[in-house]
């Protein structure tokens, strides 16, 4: 089966998650599905993504997710073009220089260097943090801010009709993944400021502080920053001599005459203060994004996975639907309440013919003695007679004609069949049926035992047959 | 997914009319949808149930009517009768295919067909009621058919004949087998299946393959059920219901509403949860009749409930010194022991004169959001340490009504044995997990997974303790 490449994302997220609420689908067609699927057995998330799918025309109304991803989209839009373009203008800034102090490159090393390396300091904390805590240390980025204000904005407004799903952990992670974003963004603007005002401007650099540093140690420190790419690109280093040239003192009418006299080479500053930028605020921010991402996508899967209705899901998936009922629909019989009154009481003690449905003759002696009747002939019909047997015996009936049946066995169509022999008898006047009761009852019949015969002697529609029922 | 041969085991279930045939397949296909009635004839056609495993047949059965006219069926096949026994079936075969459309044996037939078809005979009688050499005619015609066969004795009224019956039916049956289908449980169900399995050889394989399909979902269906009540119970406990009010201050009309609505919220999780498991053990025509449940005469929110199946006096104040122990736990934890486990002793004496309040004590009504003149009243989480035990007493038992019910059965579901309830069932150290989760739900904190996953084992195992 040709299966699309699906992936897993925020929309397919929210798109389970809105068909959840209205379509889950059932046993059958789950494990019906799955079997289809084979292939993507061992890959729930997979198989997960292709049966919504399948299934996410089912969903109806708009996609929340929709909403959701054309909110995220341009809130991203704006905010990573609005990070790149704050990078440049602030590199613009910081390297401005007007032909009276050089540029101070410790201005740029703290936006370039020690502001993202503090900044990914702790997203470190945040990201293996959870809950309160995280939640503080989140605070803590002009981001967590700028997204308080803007749900201000009017478009935010069109996606409050509906909550997204998403837990605290994974809302952290899309934070932080944007977060670092937007800041390797604001780095790549801050590089290309300072590559555009390197070409377009002689700038010369310095350094200078409050604190008594040395050239000698401000060297070995900026030794220890560029380590990551001595080897590669040495001269992108700074020499203890050029440290100590750029080196200017705030104090003091006019600049250093060294300064004045090396200035073309104190440009040579510009290689390690871009490579600075591409190591640390562009490729540590890369794998912190990276990391997050990967994160993110993580969190994604899990909370895909534990979405209400999942587990049921893939629990159906796995398992093998059993079916015990019948395919076939059952016409239900339709059970006639109204019936009318086919009952007598008996006053006769003395009948000319008695005759017993499925009870031997032995049998009938014994239940006349009980109840006190007398009978001139004992018959016994049913039973292991045969259909002639009995054909002979009801030829020979006449007048009132007593038949015990059993009250617990219902009548079937042999006894309706020979019940119909006798009331084509003209010589039978009248047939009582008496439903006996068991011997362990003391012949004793139950009114729901009696209800069925009277129910199904009501179908006869003969004015001959009555059923003797003495009442409760 | 069909299979290709029949090569399944069938049955075919045959008797007389109204000896509970079809309440056997009722109990045995684990389907409430059959027409059972005291009104001989509710069968008029033969019905299959078949076991299926992701649409592959493991056996089937087959409801049928009863016999009606089987003394006249045995004189035609007597006058056509074979000069040899192995010819038998033969003669039933030309007898389907002479009387197929005669009306007078539309029953007889719609029994016989299965069987000539390769069905193995269960033949079901009242043993309740006596014996009659009636039955021999039907008993003689199944023997013509020569497939293998078995006896059920159904017990449908309160006397005992079944000496006389296995004296009769031995004559004609390898096997006679008791199975009353409307108190039969599940291992009743497994062991007529193992009965059923010894009829013929081939089909031993096919049927065992059954019992552990039927084990198996047996299984899933505790599983499913357990999960349910922890979903229903967590949802019960945890929700928490919010009105907008205009005023600066709630009137008691506003705080009654909210209250009232805040019950109607947690009765419906209950309705819902009874139908969520009445589906899981596929009665769906208690589902039809919302208000067949055991529970309806005594509701969620009274006394009498918090009688039945909530916790003694005495249970509830240990609870609630346990429950206040657990929060003063926290604190002692939160001072680094400093407190010399002050903190849960107090929690304890007053969480425990706090449980003794009863029933009443439910939830907090509380006025939220003063800012942006937004004005709320919010009720909940549940407060009250005796409800959770309520609710959780309620499902079990509902639960276990529901799985011990046979699916044969047609009576109303009715709440018997009023006693008190949860004791039997939780003991005070299965209360002492579950008492952990509602301290985090009274919290609205959420319960870790592994704290969930040790109040499941305690619900399972006192679902089990109802099985």
């Amino acid at each position: 089966m040709q299966l699309k490449n699906q992936k897993l994302s925020i929309k397919s997220y929210l798109d389970l998650s809105q068909l959840l609420k209205e379509y889950r689908g059932s046993h059958e067609e789950n494990r019906t599905f799955a079997l289809k699927h084979k292939k993507l057995e061992k890959a729930p998330t997979k198989l997960l993504l292709e049966w919504l799918r399948r299934n996410s025309f089912k969903i109806r109304g708009e996609l929340n997710s929709k909403k959701y991803l054309e909110y995220l989209t341009s809130f991203d839009s704006i905010m990573g073009i609005m990070f790149f373009i704050i990078g440049f203008f602030v590199g613009l800034g910081l390297l401005s220089y007007n032909g009276q102090a050089p540029v101070n490159i410790i201005y740029y090393l703290l936006i370039a260097m020690f502001l993202p390396v503090f900044s990914m300091s702790i997203s470190i904390f945040t990201m293996f943090t959870h809950g309160k805590v995280a939640n503080f240390l989140t605070m803590l980025f002009p981001l967590h801010w700028v997204e308080k204000i803007l749900t201000h904005l009017p478009f935010k407004n069109k996606i409050e009709d509906f909550k997204a799903p998403f837990s605290f952990e994974f809302s952290k992670w899309l934070f932080m993944e944007r977060l670092h974003l937007f800041s390797m963004l604001f780095s790549i603007g801050l590089l290309l400021s300072l590559l555009l005002m390197v070409i377009a401007t002689d700038i010369a650099f310095g350094w200078s502080t409050t604190l008594q540093i040395s050239a000698d140690s401000f060297h070995s420190f900026l030794s220890y920053i560029g380590f990551l790419w001595s080897n590669i690109f040495p001269s992108a280093i700074p020499s203890l001599e050029l440290v100590e040239m750029s080196h200017y003192f705030r104090l003091g009418e006019k600049l250093d005459i060294s300064m004045v006299h090396n200035a073309d080479k104190l440009g040579a500053w510009w290689k390690f203060l871009a490579m600075t930028t591409v190591i640390y605020a562009i490729g540590f921010r890369f794998l912190f994004w990276i990391f997050s991402k990967d994160m993110l996508e993580k969190q994604l899967e899990k909370e895909f996975l534990s979405l209400e209705g999942v587990r049921g899901i893939l629990r159906e998936f796995q398992t093998p639907f059993v079916s015990t009922q019948s395919p076939k629909e059952e016409k239900h019989l339709e059970i006639k309440e109204k019936k009318e009154e086919k009952t007598i009481t008996i006053d006769e003690k003395l009948y000319e013919s008695i005759l017993g449905w499925n009870f031997s003759s032995d049998e009938i002696a014994l239940a006349n003695d009980a109840r006190g009747i007398k009978a001139l002939t004992i018959w016994a019909v049913g039973g292991s007679n045969s259909y002639a047997q009995d054909l002979q015996i009801i030829k020979n009936m006449s007048g009132i004609v007593f038949l015990y049946v059993k009250s617990w066995e219902p009548p079937t169509m042999d006894f309706i069949d020979l019940l119909e022999m006798l009331i084509e008898n003209r010589k039978v006047k009248k047939i009582q049926i008496y439903p006996l009761g068991t011997i362990g009852k003391h012949y004793k019949n139950s009114d729901s035992d009696v209800d069925v015969w009277i129910k199904k002697i009501d179908s006869v529609k003969s004015d001959k047959v009555w059923i003797v029922y003495n009442g409760k | 997914m069909e299979n290709k041969v029949n090569d399944y085991p069938k049955f075919a279930v045959v008797g007389h009319p109204n000896k509970g045939k079809s309440s056997i397949v009722s109990s045995l296909a684990l389907d409430d949808s059959v027409q059972i009635g005291n009104t001989p004839g509710t069968t008029q056609v033969k019905r299959g149930f078949p076991l299926k495993v992701d649409g592959k047949i493991v056996y089937e059965l087959f409801d049928t009517p009863g016999f009606q006219r089987a003394r006249r069926i045995l004189a035609w096949l007597e006058e056509n009768k074979p000069s040899s026994a192995d010819k038998r079936a033969d003669v039933i075969r030309e007898f389907i295919y002479q009387f197929r459309d005669d009306k007078r044996f539309k029953d007889e037939i719609e029994l016989l067909e299965p069987i000539m078809d390769g069905a193995g005979i269960i033949y079901v009688v009242d043993a309740s009621k006596p014996y009659g050499p009636e039955y021999e005619i039907e008993m003689e015609i199944l023997r013509w058919a020569g497939q293998p066969s078995m006896a059920i004795l159904n017990l449908i009224g309160d006397e005992d004949y079944r000496e006389d019956w296995k004296r009769a039916l031995g004559q004609y049956f390898r096997l006679v087998r008791t199975f009353n289908p409307l108190q039969a449980k599940f291992r009743d169900h497994i062991e007529l299946l193992e009965s059923m399995a010894q009829l013929k050889e081939e089909w031993t394989k096919s049927i065992k393959t059954a019992i552990g399909v039927l084990e198996d979902l047996q299984q899933q269906k505790i599983d499913r059920t357990v999960d349910a009540i922890i979903k229903g119970t967590v949802k019960s406990l945890s929700f928490v219901y919010t009105k907008r009010i205009k005023s600066k201050k709630a009137s008691k009309e506003e705080e009654k509403s909210v209250q009232e609505r805040y019950k109607k919220e947690i009765i419906k999780y209950e309705k819902n949860l009874e139908k969520e498991i009445a589906s899981i053990w596929n009665h769906r025509s208690i589902n039809k009749v919302d208000s067949v449940s055991s529970l309806d005469n005594v509701p969620l929110f009274s006394e009498e409930s918090a009688s039945v199946f909530g916790l003694g006096q005495k249970e509830l104040i240990v609870t609630g010194a346990s429950a206040g122990a657990i929060g003063g736990m926290g604190i002692d934890l939160a001072l680094g022991g400093s407190t010399f486990l002050l903190g849960s002793f107090i929690g304890g004496v007053v969480g425990g004169i706090g449980a003794m309040k009863g029933f009443d004590n439910l939830y907090e009504v509380k006025l939220l959001g003063q800012k942006f003149g937004k004005r709320e009243l919010s009720i909940g989480p549940m407060k009250n340490i005796n409800f959770p035990y309520v609710f959780l007493g309620r499902m079990l038992y509902h639960a276990s009504i529901i799985a011990n019910r046979s699916h044969a059965s047609r009576d109303t579901l009715e709440l018997k044995n009023k006693n008190s309830y949860i004791g039997k069932i939780i003991t005070s150290e299965m209360r002492k997990t579950l008492e952990e989760v509602h301290e985090k739900l009274r919290e609205k904190k959420e319960p870790k997974e592994e704290l969930i996953a040790k109040y499941r084992e305690v619900i399972l195992e006192s679902f089990l303790k109802l099985l």
